[in-house]
């Protein structure tokens, strides 16, 4: 690629990327390879299409077109992308135009890996495209400046023009594009690093509540999503339901029945050798409703392998075990000396904390259109959070599976339109199989998963326990142990090395000497922002689990067990110091020591809990070491803006002021997901009334105080925040995924439940800009309605649920246990 | 082979009788704005209208329609200017969008059976239609404001 790039070079095209570059003294930029296909790449070329960086094209049209390479799945992530670079390339918003482009080896060396996660699109972009607007700004101001014979000095750009001040003349983007070639280089990273940015006092498009580009077109069906594609030829595949979550084996495969359906095809034994789609049986045929029919037509007889008889409860029962044996723990936090501490308290809690397993449940149901065309290529039409990932998966797999060399096969992902992805599709069996499936059968084929098909082959969060330990003296919290028990489902990832030797980049080291891999998605959020000063974080791995249930990131991952868990317990410190939640929870987000937050990126290496989010979640190849000018870190203000938050969101619902109804309470709790180093700083407060008589509550109202530091679309912070806490709302009230005899047990939306429209509180959500760096809103909100709601039903009625979803029937026992 | 009415176009379809009309219209006549959620009702994704009334075509086979008149979600107003569209893009209602089609067509139906709608019949219309983003809120704010849309559009 990078030849290409230099060859691009030549003319319009500055460049604005990374080191990759021959030479290396000046950024390259990339055509934007293959936005849509080789026939568009081509119409780009003969048009004076100007590129200077690989996130937009500009055309004489005056549009500009930007270059989206995250996934779009409801957080409108392209409009928000469109704003910030707008603003600084002084784009008027209606010439705003967004693609995606292909994904491939060639645009991997272009864009880097594709992924879109841990609400880090914003926070970690938004400063290099910022910069790389501002650029191509100052390429077509100089340019517009000679076509105006003007002095440069007296030129600026506005709303897509360059205007000579002195003489009031100007020219159009669209014009200077038809007229000049444009052949400016920018050094890097000096230039990069100097470009002056915009204040924000200067925005015009950012921070307003532009109207997503990517709804219009929801509106009116026009919207494509993986399942709305077509390719001549192909057949549809339905997928049989597998004995066992995981690792049963397909022992035959009786089609009697199936051969009776008009239409049937065959049925596929998919290839599970890498330890992906294992059981799994595709049932082929001319139409999907046949291939449904037939896929349950199919008599599978097969060996349910190791997990067969594995349930839920002796999966919680070896937790409780596992927790017993310290030696086997990995140290996550390590503040003071917490055995040390413990007996010098005047008041002991130890409580055990769980929670059931949930799942993503999108409305999209899995599915993946695999073509094999005539030049041998592949090409992958899909809905998914990472084509990048799903190119190397479909890689790792055709190589083995077609016994070829990686490099000799031609992968491309083709990126529609995400049906929630809520951290669920990131796990690419569904393009595995149905590859396997054109191999076998010959012709494209577009495999749709049932719902109950969906269901069985889940990717859940992991179920987990916990031990709780507090000191109490005088009042003070002086000591804290939490003990983490689950399927830690690092490893998973990591395709069946655990940890690659430590060098993976999904683990990271205990606190202590022993530098053992503790799983990064295990143990977020119990590194928490309170002082405490001695405090202990232990994790134990059920690697067992993790397999068996195929344990995986659920919207905002461990944080969304870890603030249930964290918070509720933090309350119930309170309760046994005597003091009132939220005087308790101030009085400790006092910002000392580490929680006072990093200045900048630049912290050095190997501090605990530290994974270089710049580093990690990124849409530009792996950046050498100091090569990227750092952007403010997230963290700039600690535990104070947490505290600011709470505030906020105790003063707006209420708190200790409000009059409530008898057996109605309200509960507090804040949050910093998604990571340590990546936190949007949240606070919720939910108020619930209680039947004492049956254990049923209702959620009323739900107040968030949410600091983001800059809102880039406000009206669409509030859209994210609301539907992350009525997430989190459905996750403790009604969702409950089961396991028996290594299968889930719920099939459809009769058995599995998400949170429905006669179920929704009121909200009251406040947006707080403090000016820092602008970060994730698609998540954080999430985690914090369970642990209020406890705490909540706490005050009400004074019971203490240590379980997650909190069913009316554990109320009731609580209630009834406390009257006698 | 069986004729179907649908956007006030004539189609033949050549699936058999029991076939879920859902995948008729979807991948059989290609008009995919009508999503595949569960199959089995009970979360709205697939909502079409069958002589004005919303049904889940999820769960009623190409036999059982007959020569009704079918409309989806491409013939409410493929200029977006039905006043649910406009009120669902006024107030950005959609998300994902998934289930959005769905829940847009059920809305025109409630509205069309009761133009003045309370917050409850509201409530209490849509809440057969999941949203796992969970736009709710703006669901119900978008219903109210397409009811007056109409008004205004009525009166003026």
């Amino acid at each position: 690629m990078a030849d290409t790039t230099e060859q691009g070079l030549t003319r319009r095209e500055f460049l604005v990327r990374s080191a990759a570059v021959a030479g290396g003294t000046f950024l390259s930029i990339g055509v934007p390879p293959g936005s849509r296909s080789g026939q568009a790449q081509a119409a780009m070329a003969a048009t004076p299409a100007f590129t200077p960086s690989i996130w937009f094209t500009m055309t004489p049209d005056g549009v500009t077109t930007m270059h989206i390479v995250k996934a779009e799945m409801g957080q409108h992530i392209g409009t928000a992308f469109a704003q910030i670079i707008a603003d600084e390339l002084e784009v008027p918003w209606d010439k705003v135009r967004l693609d995606t482009p292909l994904e491939s080896v060639d645009n991997f060396a272009v864009y880097g890996l594709a992924y879109t996660v841990n609400s880090g699109s914003v926070t970690t972009e938004f400063d290099r495209i910022s910069r790389a607007g501002a650029l191509g700004r100052i390429a077509l101001t100089e340019a517009g400046c000679k076509l105006l014979g003007a002095q440069l000095v007296n030129c600026y750009a506005d709303s897509g023009r360059v205007i000579d001040k002195t003489s009031g003349r100007s020219i159009g983007y669209g014009e200077i594009l038809q007229k000049a070639k444009i052949d400016r280089k920018f050094a890097y990273p000096q230039d990069f690093k100097s470009v002056k940015l915009k204040e924000r006092s200067q925005y015009k498009i950012i921070g307003k509540s532009v109207p997503a580009l990517d709804i219009p077109a929801k509106t009116n069906g026009q919207a494509k999503y993986g399942m709305d594609v077509f390719i001549p030829g192909m057949a549809y595949g339905s997928l049989a339901i597998p004995r066992t979550r995981y690792a049963s084996k397909v022992l035959s495969i009786d089609e009697t029945e199936a051969r009776k359906i008009p239409g049937y095809l065959k049925a596929v034994k998919i290839d599970d050798s890498i330890g992906k789609c294992t059981g799994w049986v595709v049932a082929l045929a001319e139409t999907y409703p046949a291939a449904v029919k037939a896929s349950r037509a199919l008599k599978i007889q097969a060996d349910p392998g190791p997990y067969g008889k594995l349930s839920l409860s002796d999966i919680m029962e070896e937790f409780s075990e596992m927790s017993e044996k310290a030696q086997e723990s990995a140290a996550w936090v390590l503040e003071g000396d917490v055995e040390k501490a413990l007996p010098q308290a005047d008041k002991k809690l130890e409580v055990e904390y769980s929670s059931d397993m949930v799942c993503h449940a999108f409305m999209e149901p899995i599915n993946c259109t695999v073509q094999h065309a005539a030049d041998d290529s592949w090409h992958v039409h899909v809905g998914t959070q990472s084509t990048g990932f799903a190119r190397m998966t479909l890689t790792a797999y055709l190589s083995k599976v077609l016994n070829k060399k990686p490099e000799d096969l031609k992968i491309f992902v083709h990126q529609y339109l995400v049906g929630g992805g809520f951290g669920g599709k990131q796990d690419y069996d569904e393009i595995l199989a149905a590859a396997y499936c054109v191999k076998e059968l010959g012709r494209p084929v577009k495999l749709i998963t049932t719902r109950e098909a969906y269901f069985a082959t889940a990717f859940p969060r992991t179920p987990t326990f916990h031990r709780l330990k507090a000191g109490i003296k005088n009042g003070q919290l002086i000591a804290m142990n939490q003990d983490i028990v689950c399927g830690w489902m690092g490893p998973r990832f990591s395709v069946g090395k655990k940890f690659n030797n430590g060098t993976d980049w999904l683990q990271l080291d205990s606190w202590d000497a022993k530098k053992e891999d503790i799983d990064q998605w295990s143990i977020g959020g119990s590194d928490h922002w309170y002082y405490v000063p001695n405090h202990r974080v232990r994790a134990w791995d059920s690697d067992r689990t993790t397999w068996a249930v195929q344990a995986s990131a659920l919207r905002t991952v461990s944080n969304s067990y870890n603030m249930f868990v964290v918070e509720s317990f933090i309350d119930e410190c309170a309760h046994a110091a005597g003091r009132d939640p939220l005087e308790f929870r101030l009085a400790m987000l006092n910002g000392k020591g580490g929680n006072r937050g990093i200045p900048n990126t630049g912290y050095p290496p190997g501090t605990p809990s530290d994974y270089y989010m710049d580093q990690l979640w990124i849409s530009l190849p792996w950046p050498q070491a100091g090569t990227w000018p750092p952007y403010e870190s997230g963290t700039v203000g600690g535990a104070l803006r947490l505290a600011n938050c709470l505030r906020v969101a105790a003063g707006r619902a209420g708190w200790g002021s409000k009059r409530l109804p008898p057996n109605t309470g309200m509960g507090l709790a804040v949050s910093s997901a998604e990571e340590r180093q990546s936190p949007t700083w949240v606070a919720g407060v939910a108020e619930v009334t209680v039947d004492p008589a049956t254990g049923k509550y209702r959620v009323n109202k739900v107040t968030i105080a949410i600091d983001m530091g800059l809102a880039i679309n406000p009206n669409n912070i509030k859209a994210q925040v609301m539907g992350a806490a009525l997430w989190g709302t459905s996750q403790v009230t009604s969702e409950r995924l089961t396991y028996k005899n290594g299968a889930i047990e719920q099939t459809n939306f009769h058995e599995y439940k998400p949170i429905r429209q006669a179920d929704v509180p009121q909200f009251d959500i406040e947006l707080i800009e403090s000016g820092r760096h602008p970060v994730g809103v698609g998540e954080p909100a999430s985690t914090v309605v369970a642990p209020a709601v406890a705490n909540a039903i706490f005050n009400a009625v004074g019971v203490r649920v240590r379980h997650m979803p909190i069913t009316p029937e554990v109320v009731l026992e609580g209630i009834k246990s406390k009257k006698t | 082979m069986p004729a179907l009415t649908i956007n006030g176009q004539s189609y033949f379809s050549d699936s058999p009788p029991d076939t879920p009309l859902l995948w008729v219209i979807r991948e059989e006549l290609r008009l995919t704005g009508t999503k595949f959620g569960c199959g089995i009702a009970m979360c709205g994704a697939c909502t079409v209208h069958i002589n004005g009334e919303a049904v889940r075509s999820c769960s009623i086979t190409l036999g059982q329609v007959g020569n009704a008149a079918i409309t989806t979600i491409e013939g409410l107003d493929p200029a977006n200017a039905h006043p649910v569209q406009r009120a669902w893009i006024e107030l950005q209602v959609p998300q994902c969008g998934y289930c959005q089609s769905g829940q847009i067509m059920q809305a025109a139906a409630l509205l069309a059976q009761s133009p003045d709608p309370t917050e409850q019949q509201i409530v209490a219309g849509m809440n057969g239609n999941l949203c796992r983003c969970a736009t709710y809120p703006r669901i119900v704010g978008a219903v109210k404001r397409a009811s007056q849309i109409m008004k205004e559009t009525a009166n003026g």
